[in-house]
Formats: structure tokens, C-alpha cells, sequence
């Protein structure tokens, strides 16, 4: 469970303090599959960012399953999120020179596992997004639902306890997405990993079990399906 | 897949700037082994030169005549040559023993004359110790008491030729003037500048009486053992008594073998100002791979990998670029060394008229020193890693937020 208590972050920019989050409190039970929405400069990449303990909030505090965040060194945050978590990112960010194969193990380098193991894992995460087909291929040779489903995969095969989506569907067209969309709820349902999305696409809140609006860095609603 | 792997798919990003890079540092390195082998090269034939033609392994001196030589003084010589050789005559390691004079003269052809250096020569015993008699290419070795041998660049100087005459003028023991006429019997060609335009040879007994003297100023020795050069002076030392002094060749050439040092460090300091030109290429190759794989670097950090891996990985691909650079340096300095280890370097024309202070001439052969070459690649390698560091820094230092977000 993650807990999110007062949370405030400011950027500065030259002398200028930009509030970005302004006072979130908020909950996040194991297993959901929530979209954190709002405009552009609403603050949901950076509560996102703060989740996955890749930014420090100004002020407040982070809890999952009751530790909290804001006290663990940068190595322990690198670790925490070697264990726990997994990110997709609106960019894919895939490494250009690695295959599809190659993309989802990266983070299994860091892994003590037998080799055997690492590839039954890979190649069974690769099936289950469909790419059984395209594991040779690099990501230059490949279309943009490909590069994200290869993304989502390399997200999820560590087996995380969640996985932070950075506006997933932004680069994909309505299809793609949908599909992408499709895939993560089912891989939640049967995996029981938690979804947290940040996005303004409403086809990403259509699939949300919740929905946070965020306005001006403050919770503007916080719907359940 | 391992770091490695990945830092090796890296490297391979951008083939042709990873080869203008990993080509500086062949450059660099190549030029440190070709200069090492060439001052192998140079030591070993000013070597050679001074052991076959001037000194031989050892000379034996009167006390006290060593540290007035270049003066060539009369009065400390040995009186009685004999005596020392039968105190070394059981010596097992000992090759060969012969007597020389040395002592400053003039040559005067009747219309020029030269400072050059007489040496006076035992026929019988000097082809056990010199070369001397096996560089004549003009003429005949010493026979009759009036022949000369000089050398064919003093020949040449002095516009003299085999059956020319020459007047030696010299000052005797005693400080009086005495002059003599030989006949030219032979050219010399050894190699050796000294011999070659510095000095005129002679019969030993020629040069006593023209000296108005009987013993010699030093007895030069060649052994067959020369890596126990020390070892056979102590032990000459020891059996001879101390009315006289033993000197290595490379003690009575001090000098030159410390101008080889110098030469040596000089050089090896312009090699490695090429090597700092390459170990910028790799930092700004390295820079270039950090900054444009930023927020890569941020995805690998959100993946959990910490600082160490992610330092771990780039010096991986700095270290690649360094075998790569460095083995192909070592490939490319052995080659261009083995073309001076066989055909040498043809220094002949351009060094007929200078002075170059060695006691070298014509081809220039060179030595491989494979510690050399092995020394050489592991420093290419760990300057490659050491200025990976610094760039490397930069990665470290991002925070993975601003790692993502950067365009």
C-alpha cells in the first residue's frame, strides 16, 4: 500500500518557485489499477516521479507498506525500486541497441537468478504481450505499440509489486493504445500488480478502476469506479 | 546479459567514432613502441661500436691515467704490460687481451693538417679483442712498420687514398715535437665515427718510439661472458693489485649511455603528449556518449541500477575502446618496429657530415623490447579507463528525475 501524506513539491526555476504539488494526501491500496489525471502542470508526473522515489517531495512523506520513502539513502532507493517496482514511460526509453530480448532483461542483470530462469521469464513476458515474434528485432525496427508493449514487458518482468505508468498511451494511436490498455488491466488482474497512471488520454480512465483529478497540484476528485 | 555485453553494444553505437578514437590511442602507443625500439636499436650499436672498436668489454689503465683520459697523459702509463697478463692469464672467461697507445697527434697531408687520435696496434693480438682488422675495404691490414690504417671518411677529408703518404706529428713523453711518415696501407670503414674520421692506426712499437716510450696507456679485454661484466673487473681488479684501475666499456662511455636516458625520456615525453591528444579524444568521446544517453541513464536508474553499475558499465566501454586502441597501437608499433628490425633505418647520407654524438652510423637497426610493448598496451588500457572517470561523473551525478527529462 502506498500512502501519500501532505505531499509539496517546488521547482525553481532561475529565481521563480513553481509549486508543482500542493498538500496531497492520498492512499493507494495493492492490486489497483489507477489513472492519476489532470491538465498539463497539474503535478501528475511529479507525483508519479515521487512514488517511484525518482524525486524528493519538498515537504510531506511517502509510505509503502509503511516504510517511508523519504528517509532511504540513494542506494536504497535504487534498490527499492530494483525490487518494487517497474516504470513505463511515454517515451519508451528502450535502449536502441538491444533487441526486444535483450530490452525486457536489462533489468534482470541486476538480478541473481539462473540464466535458464531469467529466459523463461522473458520469453514468457514476451508472449504474454504478444511479441512472441519480434524478440530478434531492435527497437528501431519496430512500431510504437511494439516499443511500449516491449516497455511494459520489461516494466513487469521482474515480477514488481507495482508499476508507475508515465503517460503510456500519449505516443500511441487509439488502437495501440487501447490494446496496451487491455493488456496492462489484464496483467493486473491475473498478476495482481498495482497500475498507478499518470495521463489526460480518457481512454486511460475509461480502463481506470480510479480516477484522481489533479488540478493546480492539489486532489480536485477522487472517483472509484 | 551482462554489463559488458551491454557496454560493448555501446561502444558499438557509433562505429566510426569509437575507430577515429581507439585509432588516436594506436597512434599514440604505436609511436611509444617504434621510438623504444629504435633506442634499443641505438644502444645496442653504439654498444657494439665501443666493445668491437674502441674499448672492447674492459680496459685496464694505469692508476690515475683514467681520470685525466681525453688528455691522453704519458706519464701514468703501464710500464710493464707483461706483468698484468700473466695475473690474468688463467682467467677462464677472458676472450682475448690486447695492448693499445693512445695519445693525440696531428695528421699532415703536406698541404692540410687534422687533430686526430694515434692508436697504436699489436697486430698479432688485436683481431682476438677489435674488429679493427675485418672493416678494411681499401688496401691491406697493417704490415710493413711505416703503414697506416685510417678511416675512409678522414680519407676522404684529407683527400688521401691507399699507397698516399702522411706525416703524424705528435709531442713525445717528454714534451718534444717528433714527426714520422707512413704510407697509407688500408681504409677502414667500422661504423664507428671515431674510427672512421677521428683516428689513424698504427704498429705499436711505431707509435713507443715516436712517444720515446716503452709500456702502453691500456690493455682493452673481450670476454665471452658479457653479463658478467662486473664480476670479471672485481676479479681483475683483485688479481692486478692497486698501481691500476679496470673500467667497464659502459663506465668509460658514461656519457653516452646517460645521453640515452636523457634521449629516451625526451622521447618518451613526446609520446606521451600524443597519448594525452588521445586520452582527450576519449574524454570527449565519453562526454559525448553520457550527454546523448542521458535519459537513458535516467531509465537505467529507475530500473534500480545505482550509481556503481551504471560507472561500472562506461568504463567497460572506455576500457573497450582502450584494448581496442591499445592493441592495434602494439600491432601497428610492431610492424612498423620489425621493419627496423630487419631492414633498418638508412641514416647513412643524411648523417655522413654531422656529429650526432652516438657512436653510430649508416643503418640504424632496432631492438623490440616486448616488456616494452606489453608496458605499453596495459597503459593505453588504464589511461582509457582513468579519463573515462571524468566524464562518467557527470552520469553519476543526475538525479534519475532530471536524467528522464532531459531532452
Amino acid at each position: 500500500m502506498v500512502e501519500m501524506i501532505d505531499l509539496y513539491k517546488d521547482y525553481k526555476v532561475g529565481k521563480v518557485l513553481f509549486p508543482a504539488l500542493r498538500g496531497i494526501t492520498l492512499k493507494i491500496e495493492d492490486g489497483e489499477f489507477t489513472a492519476i489525471a489532470g491538465p498539463s502542470g497539474s503535478g501528475k508526473t511529479t507525483l508519479l516521479n515521487i512514488i517511484g522515489c525518482l524525486d524528493i517531495p519538498t515537504k510531506g512523506d511517502v509510505l509503502i507498506d509503511g516504510t517511508s520513502m523519504t528517509t532511504l539513502s540513494t542506494k536504497q532507493k535504487a534498490e527499492f525500486r530494483k525490487n518494487e517496482l517497474g516504470f513505463v514511460f511515454q517515451t519508451f526509453n528502450l535502449i536502441p541497441v538491444l533487441t526486444a530480448y535483450e530490452n525486457v532483461e536489462m533489468p534482470l542483470i541486476l538480478v541473481n537468478m539462473p540464466a535458464e530462469e531469467k529466459k523463461e521469464r522473458v520469453i514468457s513476458i514476451l508472449e504474454e504481450v504478444g511479441l512472441s515474434e519480434f524478440i530478434n528485432r531492435k527497437s528501431n525496427e519496430m512500431s510504437g505499440g511494439q516499443q511500449q508493449r516491449v516497455a511494459i514487458a520489461r516494466a513487469l518482468v521482474k515480477e514488481p509489486s507495482m508499476v508507475l505508468a508515465d503517460e503510456p498511451t500519449a505516443n500511441l494511436d487509439s488502437m495501440n493504445a487501447k490494446e496496451i490498455l487491455s493488456l496492462m488491466k489484464e496483467l493486473n488482474k491475473k498478476k495482481k500488480t498495482t497500475f498507478v497512471f499518470s495521463t489526460h488520454d480518457p481512454l486511460v480512465m475509461e480502463f481506470a478502476e480510479r480516477i484522481i483529478y489533479l488540478r493546480d497540484g492539489k486532489i480536485a476528485s477522487d472517483k472509484k469506479k | 546479459m551482462k554489463i559488458l555485453n551491454l557496454a560493448w553494444r555501446n561502444v558499438f553505437r557509433h562505429r566510426r567514432r569509437t575507430l577515429i578514437t581507439a585509432a588516436a590511442i594506436s597512434v599514440g602507443l604505436a609511436v611509444m613502441i617504434y621510438m623504444d625500439t629504435m633506442m634499443n636499436g641505438l644502444d645496442n650499436l653504439a654498444a657494439g661500436n665501443i666493445i668491437d672498436f674502441e674499448t672492447g668489454h674492459l680496459e685496464i689503465f694505469a692508476k690515475g691515467y683514467y681520470r685525466e683520459e681525453g688528455l691522453f697523459p704519458l706519464d701514468t702509463i703501464i710500464e710493464n704490460p707483461e706483468f698484468i697478463l700473466q695475473r690474468i692469464a688463467k682467467i677462464k672467461t677472458i676472450k682475448g687481451v690486447t695492448p693499445r697507445i693512445k695519445f693525440q697527434c696531428r695528421v699532415n697531408n703536406g698541404i692540410d693538417e687534422l687533430p686526430v687520435l694515434g692508436i697504436g696496434i699489436d697486430i698479432e693480438k688485436e683481431p682476438k679483442v677489435f674488429e679493427t682488422a675485418n672493416t678494411v675495404v681499401k688496401g691491406e691490414y697493417l704490415k710493413n712498420p711505416d703503414d697506416i690504417l685510417i678511416g675512409k671518411d678522414l680519407a676522404k677529408d684529407m683527400d688521401l687514398d691507399v699507397g698516399s703518404f702522411l706525416t703524424i706529428i705528435t709531442r713525445d713523453r717528454y714534451g718534444t715535437y717528433e714527426a714520422y711518415d707512413f704510407t697509407v696501407s688500408g681504409l677502414i670503414n667500422t661504423g664507428h665515427p671515431l674510427l672512421d674520421r677521428n683516428a689513424v692506426l698504427m704498429h705499436i712499437n711505431i707509435a713507443q718510439r715516436l712517444l720515446s716510450m716503452y709500456g702502453i696507456t691500456e690493455l682493452c679485454i673481450k670476454t665471452r661472458d658479457d653479463n658478467k661484466l662486473m664480476q670479471l673487473k672485481n676479479e681483475i681488479a683483485g688479481k692486478i693489485g692497486k698501481d691500476f684501475e679496470v673500467y667497464t666499456y659502459k663506465e668509460l662511455n658514461a656519457g653516452i649511455f646517460d645521453l640515452s636516458e636523457m634521449k629516451r625520456s625526451g622521447q618518451f615525453m613526446l609520446a606521451l603528449v600524443v597519448v594525452i591528444i588521445a586520452a582527450i579524444g576519449i574524454i570527449n568521446t565519453m562526454l559525448m556518449a553520457v550527454m546523448e544517453r542521458i535519459p537513458e541513464i535516467g531509465m537505467l536508474k529507475a530500473m534500480g541500477f545505482g550509481n556503481y553499475n551504471i560507472v561500472k558499465m562506461f568504463i567497460y566501454e572506455g576500457g573497450i575502446i582502450g584494448i581496442f586502441g591499445s592493441l592495434f597501437g602494439c600491432f601497428l608499433g610492431l610492424l612498423a618496429s620489425l621493419h627496423l628490425v630487419y631492414y633498418g633505418l638508412d641514416l647513412s647520407h643524411m648523417l655522413e657530415n654531422i656529429d650526432i654524438i652516438y657512436p653510430v652510423k649508416f643503418i640504424i637497426t632496432g631492438e623490440i623490447n616486448y616488456m616494452t610493448v606489453l608496458s605499453v598496451f596495459i597503459f593505453g588500457v588504464v589511461v582509457s579507463v582513468i579519463v573515462t572517470l571524468w566524464p562518467v561523473r557527470k552520469a553519476t551525478k543526475l538525479q534519475p528525475v532530471e536524467a528522464l527529462r532531459h531532452v
